[in-house]
């Protein structure tokens, strides 16, 4: 017990040792070498994520109360890959006189945010989800109000803390119906006690799948999506988007396939209405939008009722469609946010009509942004189209060809929207286009890595094989 | 037979304290009047832990409700607000929906867990001595607690972090008083 | 055993037969609740009385005048007839205050000190609650009384009560961490928080001499945060009478006022018998080692008397405090808790972990 728990908790232990050693630093280094913290932080983030595939056995823990298996490491690791290129993202942004004697905190808190996501993922009871589900959102709030000295930013804040407070509620009372109903609050407990649907467990289900969708800014509950996307720094938007979206569908996948198998009936018409209406909403509110971060923000939305059908299909394939749909759009995604990030530090502006004519002074991160939403709305030969690709494929194995049929209709749309930033950038004239722009060493390794990502993690078969080898491990 | 009736007139007591000041709670004009009222109803849940011989959760209530959060709210509210101000009255249309939406998901939610079989369980009744608590707490077997304990202390760090970078004053806050 | 001609449960329980025989459990119980209410309300008020009638005759010898000397011998019902004049004078209605919040706020922080009261084990056996988590319980019931001054402070609709209710707050908020860590550093050593345990375990010494150096300071600081606490001198910024006029009960008149008087001195009187409780032995008799003859004629005075004795000498301490020292301010207030209360405290609390678990205390 005592020397196998260092061992089965080692990413935990590792990222909560990172994030106090950056606060431990912020404390003992004097005022001019705070920024080099992130430096060290960046280097031992990257170490952790590679250490992370190193295999090693996973465990039970705590009485149950902690599990990890290969599924979950790779959940973790996938994150991981997300979290490394938000961070050399954040760095010119870090580097703002603003934010420059608080960047150190940002780091702290963002790594421990992540932490939650590592305790949700690996929950093995509903308080440890709960905790983790907690640690993901609350200090999630902070990170929306770090630009504080702007009003969008502090509404931002409170505008998450509000809406997750509420979500959490509705999470709450599910689990309490929950522990009602089996009398414990152990998922193996639930899945033995638990053995036929009732009303009971239908409500229970009903308040949990509507905190989590809160959580994953799902349609009828993501009206707080937009605002909180527009008004938070634009690193902590694609650290919303990415990272903590795909930690909830990870979640979400783990609930209903090992918890809840046995409700497929009641839970899957609503996944399937959720994922109708997601899709839809997200698409027809996006071709809307002048705000690059909004229109990202819908488009994330609409992203999500992608990943829903991933859900419908109920084995193994289930969750690795969604593991590998989850890390294509981490890529992708986090490469479109990448551009704008190095748009906005250069120049401030933020809307789509700027980027008009962008092709013209600034070709390659043109060239990388079209290539992140042609990711995003799955042409091939990038990789997007094989994750859409397999995840509709599941959904066709698992009976749903109307779902399937309406998911392409909502790959046209998408089609659509994204084509028409690619469009303002290289066709639409503008008589003064964006200055060239030059971003530093650290955002350009990270679009570097991702346009790799995008081109390789479609084309090569290991990725998905690994996945595959991994998931059938669990 | 007379006991137990006893304990259902005091149970049905509390349970009326605290209806009647949810109520008052959520109508009330004055925002630390409604505080005030939140702090009868979370004294009264504190009751019903009494009531079930468990003192410890009691009195953990009232420490971290009525003397932790109730007071902070009261502080934020004295911070913020005066004697004389009132909510805006709510329009008619806006009442009715309300209420018919708060009602409509009451009447369900009971409607479920009244008709529900609850599964009586086996298992003995747990003895809720501080001794034992304060061991399952800290135990890593099942049924322990050791865990959640230790990983809430991280999200109270990094909220405590968070709350002192929102709050510290900082020189660029003054530099650009009319905000963007 | 000559302890044992002093218990207390012996004449409660044949009380208690004698109800339960004549009207049956239920109505017994309501009966006893009712007895007991009236007699600790009782016992409430006069011990209040006393206390306050004791702090003006000690400050006024600490100040070289003599105090209250008129009504009664050395005018010891001075302040009965205060009271009573308290009592007749007229509750004055604020215009433009919030009436209700201004009505129920000195009866929260009567609650708050009374629940505490109520668990004070007076000698063996006389005690009204004593619940398993006995300390916890009364840290819990303390802790509500900083929302009686708060509402008072802010439905009074006057900056002088709203400041004073802010410093006070701010001030017990703080506070109540050091007298709770405090308590639990002592906890550590008597692995259990209820009071008739705690001061069964002092039969052979009190807590103050097995735990030696982490328990002096632990009592140090008990008595320097607990007088904070109880918003008495030199912690009493929240109702500074140069600049404030009387905190946040300045608007309060009459019986309302009496409240918060009372209150003020009742929490003292609580804080002075955790203290004694925790660190003198409570009711339990001075005993030395072996000393035999000495044991028993201590044996002979009455656990009440001792309880007595030890509260009051407690109470002088803090007294003495307030007539001697000048009053903090507020930076100084707060610095001093978490500056060096709370560090010390911590420290104190890792160090009687060491010390319970080598075995290093008597």
């Amino acid at each position: 017990m005592t020397y196998s728990i260092i061992s089965i908790m080692r990413q935990e232990l590792g990222l909560v040792v990172i994030a106090l050693l950056v606060l431990f630093f912020d404390l003992v280094v004097n005022e001019k070498n705070k920024q080099k913290v992130f430096l060290i932080a960046l280097a031992l983030f990257g170490l952790h994520t590679l250490a992370g595939f190193f295999p090693f056995e996973g465990g039970n823990l705590f009485g149950g109360m902690y599990s990890t298996q290969p599924v979950h490491i790779l959940m973790k690791n996938v994150l991981n890959i997300g979290v490394f290129l938000v961070l050399l993202m954040s760095a010119s942004w870090l580097k703002t006189p603003q934010i420059a004697n608080k960047s150190n905190e940002f780091l702290m808190i963002l790594l421990t945010t992540l932490s939650g996501m590592y305790f949700m993922i690996s929950a093995g009871d509903f308080l440890m989800f709960y905790i983790g589900l907690e640690i993901a959102s609350i200090p999630m709030a902070i990170l929306a109000a770090y630009e504080k000295f702007k009003s969008r930013s502090e509404e931002a804040g409170i505008k998450f803390l509000l809406n997750s407070a509420l979500s959490t509620g509705f999470l709450l009372f599910g689990l309490s119906l929950f522990y009602a109903a089996a009398g414990s609050i152990y998922f193996d407990d639930l899945t033995r006690t638990l053995s036929q649907p009732s009303p009971l467990v239908a409500l229970a289900l009903t308040f949990l799948l509507s905190g989590l969708a809160f959580k994953l800014s799902l349609v009828p509950f993501h009206f707080w999506t937009a605002d909180v996307y527009e008004g938070s720094p634009m690193v902590v938007t694609s650290y919303f988007s990415v990272i903590s979206k795909g930690a909830v569908a990870f979640v979400l996948g783990i609930l209903l396939f090992k918890v809840f198998p046995v409700f497929e009936g009641l839970w899957q018409n609503v996944i399937y209405t959720l994922a109708v209406a997601t899709m839809f909403l997200g698409n027809l509110f996006a071709i809307r939008q002048k705000n690059i971060k909004r229109f990202l923000a819908f488009s994330s939305i609409a992203q999500a009722g992608f990943i829903l059908l991933g859900l419908l299909h109920t084995d193994n394939l289930g969750i690795i469609v969604i593991i590998y749909f989850v890390l294509i759009y981490i890529l992708s995604n986090l490469a479109a946010f990448g551009v704008a990030q190095a748009v906005y530090a250069a120049s401030g502006k933020e809307n789509i009509e700027d980027y008009n004519g962008f092709y013209k002074t600034n070709p390659r991160l043109a060239l990388i942004m079209m290539l992140a939403l042609f990711s995003l709305s799955g042409i091939p030969p990038v990789a997007g189209f094989f994750s859409k690709f397999f995840l509709f494929t599941a959904a066709a194995k698992a009976g749903y060809y109307w779902l399937v049929f309406i998911a392409v209709v909502n790959t046209t749309i998408a089609l659509y929207y994204y084509l028409l930033v690619v469009k303002a950038m290289f066709i639409n004239p503008n008589p003064e286009p964006l200055p060239t722009i030059r971003s530093d060493k650290y955002l350009r390794s990270a679009l570097f890595i991702t346009v790799i990502g995008i081109f390789l993690t479609g084309i090569l078969s290991p990725v998905f094989e690994y996945i595959q080898a991994m998931v059938d491990k669990f | 037979m007379m006991s137990i009736t006893f304990h259902q007139a005091v149970f049905y007591f509390f349970s009326a304290i605290i209806v009647i000041f949810s109520i008052l709670t959520v109508t009330s004009k004055r925002i630390l009047r409604a505080a005030t009222f939140l702090l009868f109803v979370l004294l009264g849940t504190a009751a019903f832990y009494f009531i079930l011989n468990y003192a410890f959760m009691g009195a953990l209530q009232i420490t971290l409700y009525a003397g932790g959060i109730v007071v902070l709210i009261i502080f934020s509210i004295l911070l913020t607000s005066h004697v004389g101000e009132r909510f805006e009255p709510i329009g008619w249309g806006k009442m009715i929906a309300s209420a018919l939406v708060s009602l409509i998901g009451a009447g369900f939610t009971l409607y479920v867990l009244l008709n529900a079989d609850f599964i009586p369980t086996q298992a003995p009744l747990p003895d809720a001595s501080v001794k034992n608590i304060g061991t399952a707490l800290l135990s890593y077997e099942r049924n322990g607690f050791v865990l959640p304990f230790e990983v809430v202390s991280l999200l109270l760090l990094a909220a405590i972090v968070g709350a002192i970078v929102i709050a510290r004053k900082e020189p660029h806050d003054t530099e650009n008083p009319n905000n963007e | 055993m000559t302890g044992l001609v002093y218990d207390f449960s012996v004449i409660t329980q044949s009380i208690d037969h004698y109800l339960v025989s004549h009207w049956g459990p239920s109505l017994a119980a309501t009966i006893e609740f009712v007895l007991v209410g009236i007699l600790y309300l009782l016992i409430y008020a006069l011990v209040g009385l006393m206390l306050v009638y004791a702090e003006r005759r000690i400050c006024a010898f600490i100040q070289c005048r003599l105090g209250p000397n008129r009504v009664g011998p050395q005018g010891i019902f001075q302040t009965i007839a205060d009271f009573i004049k308290l009592l007749l004078k007229e509750n004055i209605r604020i215009e433009r205050a919030d009436k209700l919040l201004f009505f129920v706020a000195p009866f929260i922080i009567i609650v708050g000190s009374f629940l505490a009261f109520g668990t004070i084990p007076f000698a063996k056996g006389l005690h009204a609650l004593d619940p398993d988590i006995g300390l916890f319980f009364i840290m819990a019931a303390t802790s509500i009384g900083v929302i009686g001054i708060l509402l008072a402070g802010w439905s009074s609709n006057s900056k002088y009560s709203l400041i004073g209710a802010m410093r006070s707050g701010a001030q017990i908020v703080s506070y109540e961490l050091s007298v709770g860590l405090a308590i639990v550093t002592m906890v550590i050593l008597t692995g259990t928080l209820q009071l008739s345990e705690i001061i069964e375990m002092q039969r052979d010494g009190w807590f103050i001499f097995k735990g030696h150096i982490p328990a002096i300071l632990s009592f140090v600081i008990l008595l320097i945060a607990g007088t904070a606490e109880t918003n008495r001198g030199p912690f009493d910024l929240a109702e500074a009478e140069s600049e404030l006029t009387a905190g946040f009960h300045t608007e309060y008149s009459g019986i309302k006022f009496a409240f918060f008087f009372l209150a003020e001195y009742m929490n003292m009187f609580v804080l002075a018998s955790v203290a004694t409780t925790l660190f003198l032995g409570g009711w339990m008799p001075l005993h030395l080692g072996n000393f035999e003859t000495f044991n028993h004629v201590m044996d002979f005075i009455p656990p009440l008397v001792w309880f007595l004795v030890k509260v009051f000498t407690v109470i002088y301490i803090i007294m003495l405090f307030k007539w001697t020292y000048p009053r903090l301010r507020i930076d100084q207030l707060l610095s001093l808790e978490w500056k060096y209360l709370l560090p010390i405290n911590l420290f104190n609390l890792i160090l009687m972990s060491v010390i319970v678990l080598l075995g290093l205390h008597f």
